[in-house]
């Protein structure tokens, strides 16, 4: 019973700042980041004993992020000891919206009428850094599966976004900032 | 068509959290009490499993999801219609504090009214299944005041229902400020947003459905699962182990918790990876969809008078 603890413990320090990324990247409120969050880790206590160890734990809790976001409701999801702290924590990394600016916008809108199972993918790549296995690991699927499902989300994103004649006057346009080379 | 790295590139720039970087840090107070209201629950144990039917198992995980989902709806009307719980409640105290409880998911009008008596900012608006509200509908609040509003919580005594409870200090509430409710069977949202918030637009959204959650586990000793041909049911740990080892499958142990009675069913106690006593019993064994070559086997300690996998022998249940 204290060695679980002192596990969870660790395992919570070691990915709580993947875990709220993860939930902040796709929820459109603060409020339902920290219910993605707390309902995450309250899953790993009640499942302690299938954690895995290691890095597989972050890509264990990313596939349970993800059920939940999926199950994700108001009234189910909640969490007694959710506090407003946590809002309000989470609401610090909501500061800087990536949204601003009109292409980036419209690509957004884009990137959100994609099929869920497209968007996760070119998320897990893009947002989440992860390679093949580690997204076959995360949705339980086939490395091969993966590859050939990353290849149709990449195009059919590339093929929503020639449809819907976005432009952009230069790639630089869209990388933020302090991420240019 | 643009190449895979300009995609992946395109992709990046919608993050609200830089790629790669971490989010929220686990020493802040909110991270800590968060971590330490989850462990004051003991692990493991609120889930139960009442025994296996003779049914395709394909078949028993559809009836369990639409029975789980009609016990909430029924649940809710007859508490409406007996007379004991209104389908709303709101109240306010002298402080200024409103408590709301929401037990019907329909009447977003009257629980609209009663809020706006009581000086409560609030939209509630009603999805139908398989619609939501067109987004956005205004932009969110990002500085919420503390203790603004406890977050929905099950109503006590009713935890099964999906009514939700919550308290909102109206006091707090900065002008030009309205909570904005969407509920329905589907999900609810609850978020503060600054006005002007646009009315509520049904489209057709499925993103806000319940999905029905795929197991993790499948029983491995049916035809065309690991341990097919080799039956489980009611030996002893040390009589099952030479058989996996030499089929080169690792093993867990869920630990069962049999009520009062062994009346069927059992709850999870805990899974260990520890080996338990060759003495222990085995009442199934399932195969993990995540891992394949992990077996989990369902044991007890002891011998008890029926299997309460399965509420009785397992030729009454799975028959090949």
């Amino acid at each position: 019973m204290g060695d679980e603890r002192a596990r969870l413990e660790a395992v919570y320090r070691e990915t709580y700042g993947q875990i709220t990324a993860y939930a902040a990247r796709r929820c459109h409120s603060p409020q339902d980041a920290a219910d993605v969050v707390a309902e995450t880790f309250a899953i790993a206590w009640r499942r302690i004993g299938e954690l895995p160890d290691g890095e597989e734990a972050t890509l264990w809790l990313y596939g349970v992020a993800r059920k939940v976001l999926a199950n994700h409701y108001r009234g189910e999801v909640r969490r007694q000891a959710l506090s407003v702290e946590l809002d309000a924590e989470m609401a610090d990394l909501y500061g800087a919206s990536p949204d601003s600016g009109v292409e980036v916008k419209a690509i957004a809108q884009i990137f959100r009428a994609l099929p869920d199972d497209d968007r996760e993918l070119l998320s897990l790549v893009a947002w989440e850094c992860l390679d093949r296995q580690e997204i076959a690991t995360v949705l339980g699927l086939s490395r091969n599966a993966v590859r050939i499902r990353l290849h149709r989300a990449r195009r059919r994103f590339a093929r929503a976004l020639a449809e819907a004649d976005v432009r952009f006057r230069s790639e630089s346009r869209l990388i933020p900032a302090e991420r240019q080379l | 068509m643009k190449n895979i790295d300009d995609i992946d590139e395109i992709t990046r720039a919608l993050a609200r959290v830089e790629p790669g970087a971490l989010g929220g840090r686990p020493s802040d107070a909110g991270a800590r009490t968060l971590l330490a209201s989850i462990t004051a629950e003991e692990p493991g144990p609120p889930v139960a499993h009442p025994p296996r039917r003779h049914r395709p198992r394909r078949l028993v995980l559809g009836l369990a999801g639409a029975a789980l989902l009609a016990v909430g709806i029924v649940m809710a009307q007859s508490l409406v219609q007996s007379g004991v719980s209104p389908s709303y409640a709101v109240t306010k105290d002298p402080d200024g504090v409103v408590y709301v409880k929401v037990r019907d998911f329909h009447d977003a009008a009257g629980l609209t009214k009663q809020l706006a008596e009581l000086n409560v900012p609030a939209i509630v608006d009603y999805a139908p299944p398989g619609k939501w509200c067109k987004e956005p509908r205004g932009t969110y609040v990002e500085d919420i005041p503390r203790g603004l509003y406890s977050v929905p919580e099950n109503i006590p005594g009713e935890e099964t229902s999906r009514g939700w409870q919550m308290r909102i200090n109206t006091k707090l509430f900065k002008p030009g400020q309205t909570f904005v409710w969407t509920i329905g069977e589907e999900g609810t949202t609850t978020i503060l947003m600054n006005d002007p918030v646009a009315p509520c637009v049904l489209v057709p959204d499925e993103s806000h459905k319940v999905k029905e959650e795929k197991p993790d586990y499948l029983t491995a000793t049916k035809k065309g699962h690991s341990l097919a041909g080799f039956r489980v049911d009611e030996k002893t740990v040390g009589e099952v182990l030479p058989e996996l080892r030499k089929r080169g499958l690792k093993v867990t142990y869920l630990i069962m918790g049999i009520p009062e009675g062994n009346p069927g069913g059992f709850g999870e106690l805990r899974t260990q990876t520890a080996p338990v006593g060759d003495d222990w019993i085995v009442w199934e064994a399932e195969e993990s969809i995540r891992k394949p070559g992990v077996i989990r086997l369902l044991v007890t300690d002891k011998r008890y008078d029926k299997n309460p996998v399965y509420g009785g022998p397992r030729d009454n249940v799975i028959k090949e």
